[in-house]
């Protein structure tokens, strides 16, 4: 009887009453579905009638479909171009905004507003904004004899004015955390470089940036992993058009299993997308390693 | 309202209020800055311009840059033509339930894995972080058939269930848990307090801060979430204000102005959080960025 | 090598506290001085000014010839240790040492040369390709001075350099230090707050208090002619012991001192208030053997002694005396054992054998010629 009772009021119990709620909520929703997509992966699914169990079948039709390939290919474009504009540019603004000069407080809210609006209210402003016929932006455009362009419309543009869209909304997360780091590097080092005859120009590239090395690690990391999950400005903007010139991956994705029924091939997209971020994670946390110094 | 958010090291407190602010009023920075704070400010002033105008003036090219009527019942209209204000409601509560809920769960699991010691905590907690590694996409389907599978399809226990407890939010609280100093509560335990006492009466108030960040970051990203809606929800009545906008956009196309009405509504609680709460959304992103 | 001057130098901070207030100091080429002070005295501004990381509200500051109150800090050709040394983290040993020429267009193989030169002098030959994080306290401190010296600057410049050490490696450090500077000459400002540094190392020391140099000389001057009382406070350890008392003249004898139980004449002193002031090591006790009050050449003090710290062949022997004390603005917090009395508190310094405990009454024996005496109402030295 003192056993039990011990037990009940032991560690053990406390621990687990305690951080059950969040660990079965977590499990549930974040691990058992993984293991469950590679399952759905393996099989025919529309999630309404049974599966139908066809093994490797639907990787092996990944490898031939010229929808996916282009959707691979216009997430790779779209990641190439987001991540070293919104990091340099996030650096670069960082820089300008790391003074104390008369109304920088005004200036660094203009570029951390952006970060909080949400996707779908920064897509319907640009939509205003990009219009052929009553945009801001054409009309300037044309005062210096160009336009009108179609942006989102253009098979050429549309991605690349995605990619214009969402650095504009996500610089500020890049400068924020760049900020933080540009604050933490202590006084004295940049004294003493400037006593050692640094000026500007090495300044900021021999002590300023190998010592923002962990930030920019960080946000080359995770820029590059929602660069890849791009969806929600496709699906709003353009549903993957004109044409298929804005497929994503995870627009695809998202269309397969819920527009058109066919889950177990969009689970087996969704585990190659898995594979894909993971890999360049680690790539990229590799280089990492051998370039970044970490103050200790 | 202060954006320093880390104190310097090797200099002492006293120099740095001492620090002149630039006694120019003009520094060659301002060229840099007032582009770029120009470039991050036109859309929103557009799209503040456009929603007061009235329809004529919207599709009047060149642009009018300043209305000559205001039409502020635009704010009205929407209201009216659309069920703008549920849309509006249901995010509040979902919203609301899902931080609440965070910071109930996530407090209870981080105060677990920072101070008590039980079977399996490690592996646990990898497992936990592991989570945060995987796109969303990876579990989307799997958790929609769970969802389904309960019968909460296209209500708002869709969107609050799966997200009443973040990882990240218990790797946050645990982190923070983990520097309080352990005599305070190990006071309170000897003096009989119970370890949920202690957590609810020691622990949760001295960790203000950190539960307003988490909070913060929780309430902007629930309120901002559009995919999971977007396939859990079909019917007009039980739409976020996010899913709400892209239908409300489907069917006023042409009538931008009350378009740009409806988005500036939408976008006034998290703006309105983020001007009163900045400390606590940059310490949050800050942080997040440097012990990455 | 250069000399150094600053004329009428003010430093006043935004936020309203004046750091330095009309300091002139003119340091001739090649000399170690040292400017010592509590907290908050002004010494590190005024070393940060010669550096050119602050800016002289007024005043002018001069490295050699050149006035340089605009002048860049990289432009002045200094080089400085700061007190948490400030080396670059991501950078190895090597690096950090040769960065300074490297900025100033050094030829690849004379920075190797120097860099080499300047670690074998300082010990670091093995720790080149380390990086800082990798170091010893000590060590840092070395690569820190390395990177200053190899520059080969005209001013050489240190903020408390040595207070992150431990105490031994303090004491090992200052040997160090001094015979670097009997090597090279190099013209050196050093700042700290311990006074012992100072005396050690200093050619002349400046001792600071709120902004202002109190007194300027070389320690031996500063020691035993102090030029007022917060300077004879501050230098010296113990610190001097000091009393309040009374001057009353006497016609043709002189003046008559009376402080407590004390009493003596001198010449020269005027009337009125005045601070007596004694060095613990000047005072002695009374052998036991003699009999009689001593001559009035010699006056005496009976100590009931509180408390005896044993340092080997001598000890402190704390206790108090019959009269007032008084404060020379340098105390560092220190308890006044005998607040609750009339008494006052002294420290003597005392030879081993024949200690006194606890609750003894002293007799101790005051040299004249090493009293000291100070102005009551403005500090000043009178002598």
């Amino acid at each position: 009887m003192l056993r039990v009772r011990r037990i009940l009021e032991s560690d053990h119990v406390a621990g687990w009453a305690f951080a059950f709620p969040a660990v079965f909520l977590i499990f549930l929703f974040g691990l058992v579905p993984v293991a469950w997509s590679a399952l759905l992966s393996f099989q025919q699914t529309n999630l309404i009638s049974p599966p139908k169990w066809i093994g490797l079948a639907n990787y092996r039709a990944l490898a031939h479909d010229p929808l996916f390939a282009q959707s691979v290919e216009h997430s790779l474009v779209y990641t190439a171009l987001f991540v070293p504009l919104s990091v340099v540019g996030g650096l670069l603004t960082a820089v300008a905004l790391n003074r104390n000069i008369r109304g920088i407080r005004f200036y660094r809210l203009a570029v951390f507003v952006p970060v909080v609006l949400s996707t779908i209210a920064t897509a319907i402003m640009f939509l205003w904004l990009l219009d052929p016929n009553f945009g801001l932006v054409n009309f300037l455009l044309s005062k210096v004899g160009l336009g009108p362009y179609g942006f989102f419309d253009s098979i050429n543009g549309a991605l690349y004015t995605i990619v214009g869209m969402t650095v504009w909304g996500w610089i500020g997360f890049d400068v924020i955390v760049y900020l933080a780091a540009l604050q933490g590097i202590p006084r004295t080092l940049i004294e003493a470089a400037e006593i050692d005859g640094a000026r500007s120009w090495s300044m900021f590239r021999n002590i300023t940036v190998p010592l923002l090395g962990p930030a920019t690690l960080f946000l080359v990391v995770w820029s590059s992993i929602n660069a890849l999950q791009l969806f929600d400005e496709v699906y709003f903007l353009t549903k993957g058009g004109p044409g298929t010139a804005t497929y994503v991956v995870v627009y695809y994705l998202y269309s397969l299993a819920f527009s058109q029924g066919i889950a177990g091939y969009a689970a087996a997209i969704a585990y190659v997308l898995l594979v894909a971020i993971l890999a360049l994670t680690l790539i990229q946390l590799w280089i990492g390693r051998r370039l970044v110094y970490y103050a200790s | 309202m202060t954006t320093q958010i880390l104190a310097q090291t090797g200099r002492p407190a006293r120099e740095e209020e001492e620090r002149e602010p630039s006694r120019f009023l003009f520094s060659p920075w301002h060229l840099v800055l007032i582009p770029i704070a120009v470039v991050m400010l036109i859309p929103m002033a557009w799209m503040l311009v456009t929603s007061l105008e009235t329809l004529n003036e919207t599709r009047h090219f060149p642009p009018v840059l300043l209305p000559h009527t205001l039409a502020p019942g635009n704010y009205a209209a929407v209201l009216q033509q659309a069920p703008f204000a549920r849309w509006f409601v249901n995010t509040m509560i979902v919203t609301v339930a899902t931080v609440a809920g965070n910071l109930l769960f996530c407090s209870l699991a981080g105060y677990a894995f920072a101070r008590i010691k039980f079977f399996g905590r490690e592996v646990v907690f990898i497992l936990l972080l592991a989570t945060l590694m995987i796109p969303f996409q990876v579990v989307m389907i799997p958790t929609f058939i769970i969802v389904k599978d309960l019968g909460l399809i296209n209500t708002l226990n869709a969107l609050i269930v799966p997200n009443l407890a973040n990882a990240f939010g218990v790797f946050l609280l645990r982190q923070f848990f983990r520097t309080l100093p352990v005599e305070l509560e190990e006071a309170a335990r000897i003096d009989g307090a119970s370890r949920l006492s202690v957590l609810f009466k020691i622990v949760l108030p001295l960790s203000g801060p950190v539960l307003a960040t988490l909070a913060v970051i929780t309430f902007l990203w629930t309120w901002n979430d559009f995919l999971w809606p977007l396939i859990t929800i079909y019917s007009p009545n039980n739409m976020t204000l996010q899913l709400g906008l892209t239908t409300f956009q489907g069917t006023h196309q042409t009538a931008t102005n009350l378009l740009m009405a409806a988005n500036v509504m939408s976008m006034l609680p998290v703006l309105l959080l983020f001007f009163l709460a900045q400390r606590w959304f940059i310490r949050g992103i800050a942080t997040s960025g440097l012990k990455g | 090598m250069a000399r150094v001057a600053l004329r009428n130098v003010t430093k006043q901070f935004h936020g309203g506290t004046r750091a330095l207030d009309d300091l002139s100091l003119e340091i001739p080429d090649g000399e170690f001085l040292i400017l010592v002070g509590p907290s908050g005295c002004g010494k590190t501004t005024a070393l940060r000014l010669v550096a050119g990381l602050e800016k002289a509200t007024s005043g002018t500051i001069t490295i050699g010839d050149t006035t340089v109150n605009g002048v860049s800090p990289r432009d002045r050709d200094i080089a400085m240790v700061f007190q948490n040394y400030a080396l670059y983290p991501h950078m190895t040993v090597y690096r950090n040492l040769g960065f300074g020429l490297r900025e100033r267009r050094t030829p690849k193989r004379e920075v190797d040369r120097r860099v080499r030169e300047i670690s074998a002098i300082l010990g670091l030959d093995d720790l080149l390709k380390r990086r800082p994080a990798q170091l010893s306290g000590g060590q840092r401190q070395r690569v820190a001075m390395g990177r200053a010296l190899v520059r080969e600057p005209k001013v050489f410049l240190l903020d408390e350099p040595l207070s992150n050490l431990d105490a031994k490696l303090r004491v090992q450090m200052r040997a160090e230090l001094k015979r670097l500077h009997a090597k090279l000459g190099i013209t050196t400002i050093y700042v700290t707050h311990d006074q012992i540094e100072a005396m050690t190392l200093a050619d002349r020391i400046v001792v600071m208090s709120a902004g202002q140099a109190l007194q300027i000389g070389t320690p031996q001057e500063v020691f035993s002619r102090p030029a007022n009382l917060f300077v004879a406070g501050f230098i010296g350890s113990p610190a001097m012991n000091l009393l309040r008392g009374k001057a009353a003249a006497r016609g043709a004898a002189g003046t008559e001192i009376t402080a407590g139980e004390l009493r003596f004449t001198r010449a020269g002193v005027p009337d009125g208030e005045i601070i007596v002031g004694v060095r613990p090591d000047s005072l002695a006790p009374v052998p036991a053997d003699a009999a009689g009050p001593a001559p009035p050449a010699h006056p005496t003090l009976d100590l009931e002694v509180d408390l005896v710290e044993p340092l080997g062949e001598q000890a402190l022997v704390h206790g108090t005396v019959a009269g007032t004390a008084a404060r020379s603005g340098a105390e560092e917090e220190r308890a006044i054992l005998a607040e609750a009395t009339s008494r006052a508190p002294v420290t003597a310094v005392f030879p081993a054998a024949n200690l006194p405990g606890p609750g003894d009454r002293v007799r101790i024996r005051v040299p004249p010629d090493r009293i000291y005496l100070f102005s009551a109402a403005t500090g000043e030295a009178i002598w």
